[in-house]
């Protein structure tokens, strides 16, 4: 029980140290990737030291509310997630609760932004649920793919079904569904090329636009709360996940880098572009996916 | 450059935290809006020194007027400067903003631009080379180190002044007034 | 044909359509048409059937001591590069002219300068607003009777500075 407790306070902990360090990573990676030398790693700190150090402006009680919620909801997630042997609810819900839970954050941000009554926030907002319907098809996929091949819906019993390098990566139908959980990955954590949500040079970043101070900290703190858990889902569905947070740190490391270079490079989709190619390659490997992983059964 | 002292952050958390992460918002008002990409890209690269843009007034805290200001742009201008939250800092940049410049005796450019928000610091020269954003940047450490850099406190302060120019120029002003407090008291 | 030919053959076609108008042709490739105000719009016309297609600007000229404005309508032709300028003169004290926008659209946003710049109007025009000078209370700003410095001292430079006005 104690330890229980010790875990869900350190898990979060954890994921917001860890999706930090990533932040900064990605920050001074892109610039050498663009020649530049960069920030230091610790960047991103010295960013949400000022902001919480500065002045905010609040725009009504759901403005902060929305905020909470919003941050609420990804370290909810972040508790049903294990982190190398570490799963604070491992006993209920499994995928089916994070699927629903990881709606939480756009909707928090949505009620935010209603209150902020700006424009380019509306915009953002529909915009942002508009991409959520786009790779939620194919997630909804990937994860049926996942649970009829383990046949459970327990994200600790699929975790220990893959030890011993029997990683769901290396089974055909598994792999497609890899596949296509991949390319989502950028449009789940809202990076480029699916960056279209908070795009700072058309809609001056979207829900974001009135946020300052506490706000804009709060906000990327979820960030990297978000950035935590699209990339753990990954390594804990398809590569085995761990033992030990060493090695789930080195494989979140890996996959982290891999998308962070396709990141660097490629420019922004509109958001019909985005919709178009997320209902048809992804979406198309992941139904195969699930084909071939019903039809192994 | 201090960036790296654990125990000066422990002290001055606050100070250090405005220091090194300065956001721009960059009005492009004139020519001077030419040097700015090459001090944000490759060539250049300001994020090495935590100078990043930012994309909208709230999320700032380092106001560039680049280059002259007419009469029309003055309205933006004193709006984005108030959206802005404190602590926030400005900086005049290129000759014009300080006194006119080429357009000394134009009928349509304002002369000097503090005289409607105030500067924290200049950068002269028509134009002034990238590198100077930079030098202008490090003597900002030094002020907000010394806790020199008080335009924002001066602006609180005087508000009453500020906005009776800003309405003298553009006639009555349709936002209302940031301190209201300010109003009423006589602080010439 | 030789390449004075081109504008030597226009020179004689608008002769001998419109009376009191003068044509030259200064260089190669430029022509200058000066003709009368209530004829502009016919000129133009004409020449646009000629090729000229497109209307590049117009200027003004504040003609103090001649107690006159001069419009110069700057058109040129894609086809034989040709730059014709066509001038008139309006009267300064009742600075009245016709809107050139059933001829050339563009022509819109140029008098709509030449209007707040100089203060002609443009009749037919829809849209006589504002486009650069915000509140401008005085005569219009590029006439040549418009003190500029006096107008500067009057308005910029009466503004006491903090330091000014805290000091006394």
């Amino acid at each position: 029980m104690v330890i229980k407790i010790v875990e869900m306070i350190v898990s979060p902990i954890l994921a917001f140290v860890i999706g930090v360090f990533f932040l900064g990573l990605s920050r001074k990676i892109m610039a050498r990737i663009h020649r530049r030398y960069g920030p230091p790693i610790t960047q991103p700190i010295i960013d949400m030291i000022k902001l919480f150090y500065q002045k905010s402006v609040s725009h009504g009680i759901l403005f902060d509310l929305g905020v909470v919620l919003s941050l609420t909801g990804s370290v909810v997630v972040i508790l049903f997630i294990p982190f190398g042997g570490m799963c604070p609810l491992s006993g209920s819900g499994g995928l089916l609760a994070i699927l629903y839970l990881m709606l939480l954050a756009p909707l928090g941000m949505a009620l935010s932004g209603g209150e902020g009554a700006n424009p380019n926030i509306s915009i953002g907002i529909s915009r942002k649920f508009i991409l959520s319907l786009g790779y939620e098809v194919p997630f909804l996929f990937v994860i049926l793919a996942i649970m009829t091949h383990y046949k459970t819906i327990s994200i600790v019993e699929i975790v220990r079904a893959q030890q011993g390098l029997h990683w769901s990566i290396f089974s055909l139908p598994l792999l497609l569904s890899a596949i296509a959980y991949f390319i989502i990955l950028p449009a789940i954590l809202g990076i480029r090329p699916f960056d279209i949500v908070s795009a700072p040079q058309e809609i001056a970043s979207g829900p974001m636009v009135e946020y300052g101070g506490k706000y804009l900290a709060f906000a990327s703190i979820d960030h990297a709360l978000h950035l935590f858990i699209g990339i753990a889902l990954f390594v804990d569905l398809f590569l085995g996940g761990a033992r030990e947070p060493i090695t789930f740190f080195i494989k979140m490391l890996v996959v982290f880098i891999i998308g962070l270079f396709i990141n660097a490079v490629f420019p922004r989709f509109r958001i019909e572009q985005a919709i178009k190619f997320l209902w048809k390659w992804p979406t198309f490997f992941a139904f195969l996916g699930l084909i071939v992983a019903l039809v192994v059964r | 450059m201090d960036r790296g002292k654990i125990s000066k952050w422990l002290k001055y958390p606050e100070k250090m935290g405005h220091k090194y992460s300065l956001w721009a918002i960059y009005f492009a008002t004139g020519c001077g809006i030419m040097e700015i990409p090459p001090v944000l890209t490759s060539r250049w690269d300001a994020e090495r020194f935590g100078v990043l843009p930012a994309a909208t007034p709230r999320q700032a805290n380092l106001f560039l007027i680049t280059g002259y200001v007419s009469v029309k742009t003055l309205r933006p201008i004193v709006r984005t400067y108030e959206l802005m939250r404190e602590p926030k800092y400005t900086v005049g940049f290129g000759s014009c903003p300080i006194n006119g410049g080429m357009y000394w005796d134009s009928y349509n450019t304002i002369k000097r631009v503090d005289k409607y928000i105030p500067i924290d610091g200049w950068i002269a020269g028509c134009m002034p080379r990238p590198e100077s954003i930079f030098i202008a940047v490090t003597k900002l450490w030094m002020m907000i180190d010394k806790g020199a850099a008080t335009g924002y406190i001066r602006y609180r302060e005087n508000y009453r002044y500020y906005r009776e120019n800003q309405e003298r120029i553009l006639g009555k002003l349709d936002w209302p007034p940031l301190y209201p407090e300010k109003m009423g008291e006589d602080n010439g | 044909m030789k390449i004075m030919d081109r504008e030597e053959n226009l020179r004689e076609e608008i002769l001998s359509v419109f009376k009191n108008t003068e044509v030259s042709s200064p260089k190669r490739k430029r022509l200058t048409v000066i003709t009368e105000k209530a004829l502009i719009s016919e000129v133009m016309k004409f020449l646009k059937d000629r090729g000229f297609k497109q209307l590049c600007a117009i200027s003004c000229i504040d003609w103090i001591e001649e107690k006159e404005f001069e419009l110069i309508y700057h058109l040129s032709s894609f086809e034989s590069g040709i730059h014709a300028m066509v001038k008139t003169k309006i009267d300064r004290e009742n600075p009245v002219m016709k809107s050139m926008i059933p001829v050339f659209t563009n022509a819109q946003t140029y008098e709509r300068e030449i209007w707040e710049m100089f203060g002609v109007q443009f009749e037919g025009n829809p849209r006589l607003i504002p486009l650069f000078l915000d509140r401008w209370r005085d005569i219009p700003p590029f006439r040549k009777d418009f003190d500029i410095r006096e107008y500067v001292k009057r308005t910029f430079d009466v503004i006491p500075s903090l330091e000014e006005k805290q000091n006394g």
